[in-house]
């Protein structure tokens, strides 16, 4: 695929999950052979489709197919999945379990027990939708620091507004290096690790340069609040993943170098 | 041994691993000494080894005495040199903004004669940027530089100016007109009358930089890098080597002092040192993405503010976590961590502060306007 065919892969997908969400996306984008890119090409379909769920805000159960996939099974069912604390939730593939989660709109059902999964390419894929999520929220903050007049002034002439901006641009900048980086176990809990971390900024950051409006639900931010909230429980938090890392160094002795010149 | 010339390595994966057996055969470690005047006289040895055994030739353009092949290589010595520990890491990277700087802008034959002095460690350099009245504003510098025919004539006062008192020669900022259009860089010989040095004493008890006062100073008009007015150009062109390959030897050096950390440390803070890595493997993933750009052509500008705020965060960040886990180490016992953990204090100062990098990236990355 060449950069002329990604970019029309991309503005197709940006305009399929602009239009839908959950069960109907999931029908669209298999409609659009998502089964067939992910077999083919996943180094360009996780990416590319996780990344823009989260900058459009919209969710389908693709997760089980990564799953799925890296475990060599057939994709389009479900899995159970390990979510922070010891829990363990199924995304389901229709919209029927909708509402019990923090982000009401995502379909996930506690289950008491799965078996392990293939973690490394779900972290990846959960990454990317943190990235995604986490830069939505940054263009929402953004605009809003351009257009509010506080004082007599735009909100973004505030330096400490500016540098809030700042921070949340500079994790996401750093997630998205380790994101691109991993293609190991290692290389994905960190990169998991550093997305949910980052994502978790963006929210912090960009709801209070929002104000009061962020904390409102006519405004989207809080959809994006709750999501990340929730990605990033799912197959290991960044405080469970940082703490595994730092296990990891303390039983080998020494920090692995993961990228090379 | 006598590495093999041309082509010679023009390949990451060979030039590494014969870099790596000929360290293996060649001891070049650091003696007990920690002292400043030892630290530089091992970055001398440490510079003519590789430069004599031809290491530090490569990624040099064959004008100053190098091999040619890609910078990366540079890079990789640098990263090797750390990982060593053969000499400290921010002393040695000066030849990354010093050697360029020159390449670029000395007269050719100028640069011929000079950077092999520098890169075969046979004299040390300073960069006479900072002022006493212009730190992260380096546009507001004062030094100034009036023409007295064949010469230039320079009053002022520079500051923060690491290793002066070792350097044979500065790469020199003076104000010849107003604004950013009127700074003009010279290559000035430390020796000339009118130049006192004075090292300040700092916080983590190493006299590493200078106060330098330049009284009347004559420097000779063929000595100006660039034209006039190209000072400026000249600081900012420094960027894509102090962010690229500087960045990626430092961060080699910092996963030396986790391994140490890891060694030493008896507090099983897994959230702790989990966080230390990912900050700096955060930084090593970005600044890898950098490399790859400058390789690959592109010109890094003030997205490596992003790689600046990265790499001083994750470097306060573990050195606090050395403080954390090594309780009381380093405030009651003589340990080497305790400069260095003081070091780190000035990662967030040094460079252009991160106040400064979080305004460029407001301004020119998130295109917020005006403060």
């Amino acid at each position: 695929m060449d950069a002329a065919e990604e970019h029309l892969l991309a503005e197709t997908l940006r305009k399929t999950m602009t239009a839908a969400s959950g069960q109907a996306l999931d029908a669209a984008l298999t409609d659009l052979g998502w089964a067939e890119l992910l077999v083919e090409q996943p180094d360009i379909a996780v990416p590319l489709t996780f990344r823009l769920l989260g900058e459009t805000g919209a969710h389908a159960p693709l997760l089980n197919d990564v799953l799925l996939q890296a475990a060599d099974r057939p994709v389009g069912g479900t899995l159970p999945l390990p979510f922070t604390g010891g829990a363990w939730i199924v995304w389901e593939r229709d919209d029927a379990a909708v509402g019990t989660a923090l982000d009401a709109e995502l379909p996930l059902r506690s289950v008491p027990i799965g078996a392990s999964v293939p973690l490394a390419a779900g972290r990846v894929a959960l990454g990317w939708w943190l990235l995604g999520t986490g830069r939505a929220m940054l263009t929402l903050a953004r605009q809003h620091a351009v257009d509010r007049v506080q004082f007599g002034r735009p909100l973004a002439s505030f330096q400490a507004v500016r540098h809030r901006l700042a921070e949340t641009l500079v994790a996401l900048d750093g997630a998205e290096a380790t994101l691109v980086a991993a293609t190991d176990e290692l290389g994905a809990l960190l990169a998991k690790a550093a997305a949910g971390k980052a994502a978790l900024t963006a929210a912090r950051h960009c709801q209070q340069v929002l104000g009061g409006i962020g904390f409102t639900a006519e405004h989207d931010l809080h959809r994006h609040v709750r999501r990340a909230m929730v990605l990033d429980g799912l197959l290991g938090s960044a405080r469970e993943l940082t703490r595994e890392a730092g296990a990891l160094l303390r039983a080998g002795g020494s920090a692995p170098r993961l990228v090379h010149l | 041994m006598k590495v093999a010339s041309a082509p010679g390595y023009m390949n990451v994966a060979d030039f590494r691993s014969g870099l790596r057996v000929w360290l293996d055969e060649h001891d070049l470690s650091s003696g007990p000494d920690h002292s400043l005047d030892a630290q530089v006289a091992q970055l001398a040895r440490v510079r003519r080894a590789l430069f004599d055994a031809d290491w530090m030739r490569y990624g040099w353009p064959a004008e100053v005495r190098g091999l040619g092949g890609p910078a990366v290589l540079r890079a990789v010595l640098g990263e090797e040199v750390a990982t060593r520990e053969l000499a400290e890491p921010g002393i040695y990277s000066m030849i990354e903004v010093l050697a360029p700087t020159m390449i670029s802008y000395a007269p050719p034959a100028l640069a011929a004669e000079m950077v092999p002095r520098l890169l075969s460690g046979r004299e040390q350099w300073c960069q006479g940027f900072s002022e006493p009245g212009s730190g992260s504003d380096l546009a507001s510098l004062t030094t100034r530089a009036v023409p007295r025919g064949d010469h230039w004539e320079i009053s002022g006062q520079k500051v923060w100016t690491s290793l002066a008192q070792f350097a044979a020669r500065c790469v020199l900022l003076t104000r010849t007109a107003p604004g950013h259009n009127g700074i003009t860089a010279f290559f000035v010989d430390m020796d000339t009358p009118g130049i006192t040095v004075r090292p300040l004493r700092t916080m983590h008890g190493v006299d590493e930089f200078a106060e330098v006062f330049f009284d009347d100073v004559m420097v000779p008009a063929d000595r100006m890098l660039g034209r006039p007015g190209d000072g400026w150009r000249l600081a900012m062109d420094l960027l894509p080597h102090e962010r690229s390959t500087c960045f990626w030897h430092r961060i080699a050096h910092l996963y030396t002092r986790l391994d140490r950390l890891l060694a030493e440390t008896s507090v099983p803070d897994d959230a702790e040192l989990g966080a230390a890595y990912l900050a700096l493997h955060t930084v090593r993933c970005r600044s890898h993405a950098t490399q790859r750009r400058l390789a690959a052509g592109e010109r890094l500008g003030a997205e490596t503010s992003v790689d600046k705020v990265l790499l001083a965060t994750a470097e306060q960040q573990l050195f606090e976590t050395v403080r954390d886990l090594l309780p009381g180490v380093l405030e009651l016992t003589d340990t080497p961590w305790r400069s260095e953990y003081l070091y780190a204090k000035a990662a967030t100062i040094y460079g252009g502060t991160a106040e400064i990098q979080r305004n460029i990236i407001a301004r020119r990355l998130l295109d917020l306007g005006r403060e």
